[in-house]
């Protein structure tokens, strides 16, 4: 939870400014929440072994940090300091609940295979994370921006992650076939690492190596 | 205004609380009739993926699926108690009983035909206690109504990974060929093995498949509910086989 101090903007700036793209922006790159601040693992490596997986997680994902950014940084001045983390914890279920019904309602299938996951959302750290170092200090306008980018760098990295694992587990991507059956033919098989959760680790490891030596991010 | 007092802080907490249930209620009930239609076309799907009418991840859309399932697949009801399709009963009439004492007196049996109009698999519903929930699925038989087609589970609550993996492909495929009956014609069943199938020893060969490692439990309870059910289904089948 590296609360990067970001200066307070004029109250006279305009909806999507300079700063207000900084709010969306950083945490794509500079302080991507799981290259970066290394939250959010548990999830990313249990729901990429499919790319429609990994976007249905990151939407809802960007979606309930979006809200829950919005709805606690509105009552931020009326929630009292002693049940804080109970009250961000309310609106985080709340808003989980709606979109596994959601989910359950419009795309069975997915919400099946998402099991328990999406109910995770709940504990996911960089909601919370988001919660307690952004929206409580920040007005609604920019917390939003700031869900909204937070969600959108989680779910970046789970899309990249899930690719590799789709393509190299089960040799498709979003359930086409990619790899040609004339690869199998000539002996080529499926990486079975890919499909189980050490795969993922050893990915996101990588990712993060990356991501950090692109970055220049030195670990004080 | 002072924000840390007791009064203000139980107040809050009730406010979020109710704020939050009636939101939380109002979803549910406006999700509900969706939720049911959607869970409905899951388990016709089971069907006819028990029964190898659709592959695992058939593409088409509902409606054709939907489609697929009313000219293909036509429910009767048997009355377990005396092996006999239960003539003037449908299977709404069986999904209104679940909550009488004989619950499982009546039930739904799915029957695949061809594109001839033959009875070609018969599915069987299948449930039972797994560790943690009861296990729903089906069963198909060929035509033989000795060697399984294929078998589903569409609804449990076994543990992600564990006794979830009952609905692992690569293990239900498994399922294909094993033969519920011995060769004295009595009833085994499918038995889910603790470890792996020996291909060399007939017994395995025939009737059982690798059991779920991590998930004795979930494993012993579909051996059991497997037999159980098939047990009731029995006089129907053998009336079946004699035709």
């Amino acid at each position: 939870m590296t609360a990067t101090s970001i200066p307070p903007v004029a109250a006279k700036s305009s909806l999507l400014g300079k700063d207000q793209l900084k709010i969306i922006k950083d945490p794509l790159w500079d302080n991507n929440p799981i290259a970066f601040q290394v939250l959010g693992i548990c999830s990313a490596l249990a729901v990429t072994t499919r790319v429609d997986k990994a976007l249905v997680m990151g939407i809802g994902v960007t979606l309930v940090c979006a809200l829950a950014n919005v709805t606690i940084s509105t009552i931020r001045k009326f929630i009292p300091n002693k049940i804080r983390i109970i009250v961000q914890l309310v609106v985080v279920s709340g808003l989980v609940i709606v979109f596994d019904q959601v989910l359950r309602a419009y795309m069975f299938d997915l919400s099946k295979q998402l099991s328990v996951f999406v109910g995770l959302i709940i504990t996911n750290c960089i909601i919370m994370g988001r919660l307690e170092a952004y929206a409580m200090q920040n007005p609604p306008g920019r917390s939003l921006l700031d869900g909204i980018g937070n969600g959108l760098g989680y779910m970046w990295i789970l899309v990249v992650v899930a690719a590799i694992r789709e393509v190299f587990g089960a040799g498709k991507l979003l359930g086409f076939q990619v790899v040609p059956q004339a690869l199998y033919e000539s002996g080529y098989v499926n990486n079975g690492l890919m499909v189980l959760a050490p795969g993922a680790f050893i990915l996101l490891g990588i990712i993060v190596w990356v991501q950090r030596a692109i970055s220049g991010y030195v670990e004080k | 205004m002072n924000t840390s007092s007791n009064g203000y802080v139980m107040g809050f907490a009730i406010g979020v609380c109710v704020v939050m249930s009636a939101a939380l209620a109002l979803t549910a009930t406006s999700l509900k009739e969706t939720q049911q239609a959607a869970a409905e076309f899951d388990r016709q799907k089971n069907v006819m993926m028990a029964a190898g009418l659709v592959a695992e991840d058939d593409r088409r859309p509902r409606a054709e699926l939907e489609k697929l399932y009313t000219e293909r697949v036509e429910e009767v009801v048997v009355d377990t108690a005396d092996g006999q399709v239960a003539a003037g009963k449908t299977p709404k009439d069986v999904d209104a009983m679940k909550d009488a004492a004989d619950k499982k007196r009546f039930r739904v049996v799915a029957i695949a035909k061809g594109p001839d109009g033959k009875p070609q698999t018969y599915v069987l519903p299948i449930s039972g206690k797994g560790l943690w929930s009861t296990i729903y699925g089906y069963l198909a038989l060929d035509g033989d109504l000795v060697h399984v087609r294929g078998v589903t589970f569409y609804k449990h609550g076994e543990t992600p990974g564990l006794g979830g993996e009952v609905e692992n492909p690569a293990w239900r495929a498994q399922w294909q060929g094993k033969s519920i009956l011995d060769e004295q014609k009595k009833l085994v069943g499918v038995i889910v093995k603790k470890g792996t199938v020996d291909p060399s020893i007939p017994a395995d060969k025939a009737h059982k498949v690798d059991g779920l490692s991590g998930a004795t439990i979930t494993s012993n309870g579909v051996t059991k509910f497997v037999k159980q059910d098939l047990m009731a289904f029995e006089k129907y089948l053998a009336a079946l086989r004699r035709h």
